[in-house]
């Protein structure tokens, strides 16, 4: 395991000393009022200035007019730390002439080794979609050895710009809960929501530390709804949580049978 | 003036289409298209599609907007080659590598809504890389589109029709709930699933798109394009919702639209869609009022009753293909292209052998009524829903 080509997203700003014990010394600050899905997010003077070098902040909103504006006044007075990572390809264009590592994560998209080969000569690394098979990361990392592998933690099934939680509740007058379970058949969904919008997370999660084993630049790990003790029993292999492999063995169909 | 952009599922469906006012159609061809398993078209339906609209000076655009895989990659590049050769006015993208290729064999490009572009930032990336025209994610508000426009690009919103829960492009639960990939036309609509919790059980179904109350003030603002959603609909609802929007679009332009005729429209689109119908994101945050429940009843619509295939003038008769059921003495309304509704009463309905009918049963059979002059091929005939001045 390369430990010190981990990014991991923090929940705790107390869990840094033990992940740095760990060997794990990238650590990804979702930004306040700038994320979906994450119940912890930081500002950025809430970053401590020892790890400013090792430091990214996270953007996985998809951002209107007023948010782009608000980000380009946090850019314009963002400390020396290491990078941005984001999905809104928005970004692009307001640190592109800054010295940030730009890390684009596009939801779902980054699915073939032509697009990706395409954003990275926009940006130093994207990271590549879980919702393909092992194979065709392989084929993607071959040809990019530059992007960011998705490896562990909850991922992103869903987001909806609406409030849907508060829209359930409030329909039928129940007490609000958020993360909020929910399953149909044999699937289930961890739902959470805040002011700008609602995440589904594909339950269990997703454990795909196998991936670990390509030659990608950095190894992304999501630690929301996690203890920073679940990530260190899942990098020992030695955790008792429900996992799978999400899509790595198992490839979509989008036409059907006869069609 | 705003373009009226249309959908179609299939030849006849963009014949409708252009008949009943919409001045561009967008159409799938059998690979790379969103919807993977509508009927679609194939490079000789493009063809004649492009041939048909163009013939009539209108436009047609094809969605290659699948987000790719590998393997998908594989002949991409010949078939928007071929688009090209057939002169299709524009393809619709949401994957890079689709918006690469398309700049390079030099057709002119529309950024999907599945790109989920909501600020002015994002369309200066993707303008510099060729994007002409861009499909707004259906989260754009009004202030959002006014300072996007700024950016000197054409834009495309969506007027009606059904909404993703989701923003477009961020939803996999269908992979995950049925193996079927909905970034490549696989979706399977699970934001019309029902889940359980630990107390009541979970719905998220948004209510359709409607905009017939804000189209002038989208007017106003200078969208270019005003896109109706359902390539998968039935040739009545897109005859229906085509109609309703040219005659709003004309009526604004030439002053003479009134608040009871959006009451009308209003009504009509409603009962076609059998659902529910709000602007959504365009001038307030939508809440539980612009979404379903689990309670909500979705009533199967018989309106369609049948469509004008012929007139024959000398014997009066009007040749008529029924879709549903209908019988001597129904009060029905004809719609169809650049006309007034006709509302009619079934007097006689005579079969193929001219033998007189009580009732018309099964869907297909050809009938004859009596009518007193032509109406247009295409024109339909629907159970009169509303009598507009007793409901207004």
């Amino acid at each position: 395991m390369k430990k010190n080509k981990i990014l991991i997203t923090i929940n705790e700003l107390n869990d840094i000393a033990k992940l740095k014990e760990l060997g794990i010394n990238h650590y990804v600050f979702p930004l306040k009022d700038f994320c979906v899905g994450i119940p912890n997010t930081f500002l950025v003077s809430e970053i401590p200035k020892d790890v400013y070098d090792n430091s990214y902040l996270f953007l996985n909103r998809v951002l209107d007019n007023k948010g782009i504006d608000e980000l380009k006044k946090i850019i314009d007075s963002l400390p020396n730390i290491k990078g941005l990572i984001f999905d809104d390809v928005g970004v692009i264009p307001l640190i592109k002439d800054k010295n940030f590592e730009s890390i684009l994560f596009l939801n779902h998209f980054n699915t073939n080794k032509e697009s990706v080969k395409i954003y990275l000569q926009y940006v130093d690394s994207v990271i590549v979609s879980t919702d393909i098979t092992q194979d065709e990361i392989e084929g993607i990392v071959k040809s990019n050895p530059e992007v960011t592998l998705f490896v562990l933690g909850y991922v992103n099934a869903m987001y909806s710009r609406r409030l849907l939680i508060d829209n359930y509740v409030k329909y039928h007058h129940l007490k609000r809960t958020n993360p909020l379970k929910i399953k149909n058949g044999a699937q289930e969904f961890l739902v959470y929501e805040n002011a700008y919008g609602t995440v589904f997370l594909a339950s269990p999660l997703f454990n795909g530390l196998s991936l670990t084993s390509l030659k990608a630049k950095y190894y992304f790990i999501n630690s929301a709804f996690l203890t920073f003790e679940d990530i260190k029993d899942l990098l020992e292999g030695k955790s008792s949580l429900d996992f799978n492999d999400g899509f790595l063995n198992q490839e979509t169909i989008y036409k059907l049978k006869g069609e | 003036m705003p373009e009226l952009l249309a959908p179609a599922g299939d030849l006849e469906r963009l014949k409708i289409a252009y008949l009943y006012g919409a001045d561009a159609v967008y159409i799938g061809g059998t690979d790379y298209s969103l919807r993977a398993n509508a009927k679609n078209f194939n490079l000789e339906e493009i063809k004649e599609a492009t041939t048909f609209a163009h013939h009539l000076k209108k436009k047609i655009y094809v969605t290659v907007n699948i987000v790719f895989h590998n393997k998908n990659l594989e002949g991409l590049k010949e078939y928007l080659e071929k688009l090209k050769e057939i002169a299709v006015d524009a393809v619709i993208v949401s994957d890079i590598i689709g918006l690469k290729l398309a700049k390079e064999v030099g057709l002119d490009i529309i950024l999907s809504t599945q790109a989920s572009v909501l600020n002015y930032s994002s369309v200066q990336f993707y303008k510099s890389l060729g994007v002409k025209r861009f499909v707004l994610g259906r989260e754009a508000t009004r202030e959002d589109i006014i300072r996007i426009k700024k950016e000197k690009v054409e834009v495309e919103c969506f007027i009606h029709g059904a909404m993703c829960t989701s923003i477009s492009g961020k939803c996999v639960l269908s992979n995950y709930m049925t193996n079927r990939d909905s970034n490549r036309g696989g979706c399977a609509q699970i934001c019309r699933w029902v889940f359980e919790t630990d107390d009541v059980p979970f719905t998220f179904m948004s209510k359709d798109l409607n905009m017939v109350e804000y189209l002038e003030d989208m007017m106003n603002i200078g969208i270019d394009s005003f896109k109706v959603e359902g390539r998968m609909r039935s040739i009545y609802y897109l005859a229906t919702v085509i109609k309703c929007y040219r005659e709003i679009i004309d009526k604004i332009k030439s002053k003479t639209l009134k608040e009871e005729d959006k009451k009308y429209y209003k009504l009509i689109l409603d009962r076609v869609a059998n659902r529910d119908s709000a602007p959504q994101f365009y001038q307030k945050f939508p809440g539980s009022e612009e979404s379903y429940f689990q309670d909500r009843i979705e009533v199967s619509n018989q309106d369609f009753l049948g469509i004008v295939t012929d007139y024959d003038k000398k014997t009066k008769l009007l040749k008529i293909e029924e879709r549903n059921y209908f019988q001597k003495g129904d009060i029905v309304e004809f719609i169809g292209p650049n006309m007034e509704d006709i509302t009619y009463t079934i007097e006689s309905i005579i079969d193929e052998e001219g033998n007189s009918l009580e009732v018309a049963r099964h869907p297909q059979m050809v009938v004859y009524l009596p009518f007193n002059h032509e109406l247009p091929k295409y024109s339909m005939m629907r159970i009169k829903v509303f009598d507009k001045k007793q409901v207004l």
